[in-house]
């Protein structure tokens, strides 16, 4: 029996899955120089018509397929990817010069795309010379057919399979069918890549940037792929597959016994009532958000918008999907969060030594108006359906909120002028993520109409810890009284000034935070859809009074260490299995 | 004939969605239709021909329009340049 293998790349999305290989790769189609003869030149032509309007027809279908909800843009950029397929002056050069040098089609073809690239790439805009990946994109397709290479197609990919490429395009990529892929696998990529993104979205558990990883697989093998370790396991031994099989039928079980909690009101034993709303980064999650019981969206992030696109989303772009996603969650409120990326991100020559602390979110959005008025127009004009409010990202002092609120101004009443409606009641809040903005939230709080603590980035900017870094990771400790007491600190500055308070970092999720939280006087609570039914159920199980008495007393230990034990002791053990699934 | 100097005021430049848009409405056109940017020149008809253009925003070009058409074709085409459309 051949030896196991664990192939070790970057968990991305969450699960475990067991199924077969299948190994998604694009041929490329080699290309000779073939003379022709002359009185074969019209046929040659002919025959390179032909190719190209079977390169149409596989463009429609997959315009026609793809998943539009995913795509955002993809379907507009399969039109310009048709258009250069049908080029006049592009196919006028090919025919003329197959005749001129009585050379194939194949041949000619790529040096005439060659010559496009080739004045492309010389491009002082990157967005142009990156132009050169859809010349090819578009090219490679046609030499296929010139060649007579059939290439497998992710919408092929049969039931029960574990899909596993070099690389996915975007356009492949959304056509990736979640009741055929169980898992992804890729040799390439990051947690931000579009694979990582689709992926997530579709709740397919994903690995991305494993090495090698084609070469070392064939289609068919059956393997396990573990999401949430990040790794996939090739031959696994007797013991390993029942190792997962225990970890698959305790995950189903866990989610069965949670699942009756999504339909129940977010309510303490003595009815206190703590909004429990979804943090999501894509449209389609607010299926996964409504299913799990959401009460609105706590946190829509924007940032796909700008990472899964060739150059910035347009407002009409934005303005189609922030619209879409207040239809569907209408009444319950959705929280659109404005632009939270690095300044790299948008402008591509801009680099900086210190990213944690240099130009980004809000910070950009302030210097480059331009750039953040097109996100307030599409944030305002979706604003009709009466459930959405604006966040802003990273506010350090009050001077931000304060020009923040002029350009909103100046948005608002250029909006009027062009009779466009919006929502003039619009809630304007900010993430507290700084410790100048939780240290300062009492003269914050009247200038806005909530605050959602960020407690991620609060806890890294507090304790000083990279959390990305290895040998400090450690030191990363939500529960340090520290965070704790800033946070107790935001709320009641928030609380006198009337505004409610929330909180949408991973400690919202922790069922030890859940009664520390409460009695703190959380007002929302925002998660990933996966955590919702579980901060439910421990919710139902608390009352104010006993939860205020956590809080009091975890604010007054040492460490974060201290307070980890006391939440173990009085929490976790009312709640078996709790650790279970996070 | 008319010729007309226009700045590219598109978000992006002349990027690949608003040049599918400039060709789809020049195709329509019986006018000989060119852009000149930097004194190199290409059909108004051709998409691979106005991306090899990379026009960034702010760049100048020149869009001939030459025929029956050309008064409505100039008027059309110039707002997809100015990013009006």
């Amino acid at each position: 029996m051949a030896k196991e293998r664990i192939l070790k790349g970057i968990a991305v999305s969450k699960g475990i899955c067991q199924g077969e290989v299948f190994i998604y790769e694009t041929k490329e189609a080699r290309i000779m120089q073939t003379p022709i003869p002359p009185r074969y030149l019209e046929k040659e032509v002919e025959r390179f018509t032909r190719a190209l309007e079977k390169t149409e027809k596989e463009l429609s279908n997959i315009k026609e397929r793809i998943n539009v909800e995913i795509g955002v843009d993809f379907a507009q950029f399969l039109d310009a990817q048709i258009l250069m397929l049908k080029d006049r002056e592009m196919f006028d050069t090919v025919s003329e010069r197959i005749k001129a040098e009585k050379t194939n089609a194949e041949y000619i073809y790529h040096s005439v795309l060659d010559e496009y690239a080739k004045k492309l790439s010389t491009s002082r805009d990157q967005y142009f010379r990156e132009r050169v990946a859809d010349i090819w994109d578009v090219g490679t397709r046609v030499l296929r057919n010139l060649v007579g290479l059939t290439h497998s197609s992710v919408v092929d990919v049969p039931q029960g399979s574990v899909l596993v490429a070099h690389d996915i395009s975007p356009s492949d990529a959304a056509l990736i069918n979640p009741a055929n892929v169980l898992g992804i696998a890729i040799e390439v990529g990051g947690r931000t890549s579009h694979t990582a993104i689709t992926a997530r979205a579709l709740e397919i558990p994903a690995v991305v940037g494993v090495e090698n990883l084609v070469a070392k697989l064939k289609n068919g093998e059956r393997v396990i792929l573990d999401g949430n370790r990040g790794i996939l396991i090739k031959s696994p031994t007797p013991g390993r597959i029942q190792f997962y099989r225990g970890e698959i039928k305790k995950e189903i079980e866990y989610q069965k016994m949670l699942s009756p909690f999504c339909e129940l009101p977010a309510k303490t034993r003595d009815g206190r009532q703590v909004d429990i709303s979804a943090n999501i980064e894509f449209f389609v999650e607010y299926t996964h958000a409504k299913r799990s019981g959401a009460m609105g969206i706590g946190l829509f992030r924007t940032e796909f918008l700008y990472l899964t696109r060739r150059g910035n989303p347009s407002e009409e772009e934005q303005f189609r999907v922030y619209n879409e996603l207040a239809k569907k969650m209408k009444p319950d409120p959705v929280i659109i969060r404005t632009y939270d990326l690095g300044g790299d991100k948008i402008f591509s020559d801009y680099h900086e030594a210190n990213p944690f602390l240099g130009w980004r979110a809000i910070r950009v959005s302030l210097d480059e108006f331009d750039f953040f008025k097109i996100q307030l127009r599409a944030i305002l004009r979706a604003s009709v359906n009466r459930n959405i409010r604006i966040m802003y990202p990273m506010i350090s002092t009050y001077e931000e909120i304060s020009k923040a609120n002029a350009y909103f101004k100046q948005v608002t009443d250029e909006l009027h002028k062009e009779k466009i409606e919006f929502d003039d009641h619009i809630q304007v809040g900010i993430m507290v993520e700084t410790p100048s903005a939780a240290i300062m939230s009492n003269q914050l709080a009247s200038h806005v109409d909530f605050f959602s603590i960020g407690s991620n980035d609060l806890t890294q900017y507090v304790l000083a810890v990279d959390r990305g870094n290895e040998r400090v990771s450690h030191l990363f400790d939500h529960f340090h009284p520290a965070v704790l007491r800033l946070i107790k600190q935001v709320i009641d500055a928030g609380h006198r000034a009337h505004i409610w308070v929330g909180l949408c970092g991973e400690l919202a999720a922790d069922p030890l935070a859940i009664p520390l939280l409460v009695g703190l006087g959380i007002d929302e609570l925002s998660m990933s859809p996966v955590a919702i039914p579980k901060a439910k159920m421990v919710l139902r199980a608390l009352t104010v009074p006993e939860c205020e008495k956590i809080a009091e007393k975890a604010l007054n230990f040492r460490c974060a260490s201290e307070v980890q034990k006391f939440l173990n002791r009085m929490i976790a053990r009312r709640f078996p299995g709790i650790g279970g699934i996070k | 004939m008319i010729r007309e100097e226009i700045i590219i005021m598109n978000e992006n430049g002349l990027h690949a969605l608003p040049a599918s848009r400039f060709v789809k409405k020049a195709e329509k056109f019986k006018s000989d239709i060119t852009i000149t940017k930097d004194d190199v020149e290409v059909s108004g008809k051709s998409i691979m021909g106005i991306l090899t253009l990379a026009c960034e925003k702010g760049s100048k070009v020149i869009l001939t329009t030459d025929g029956k058409d050309e008064k409505v074709a100039n008027e059309v085409l110039k707002k997809i340049l100015e990013g009006q459309d």
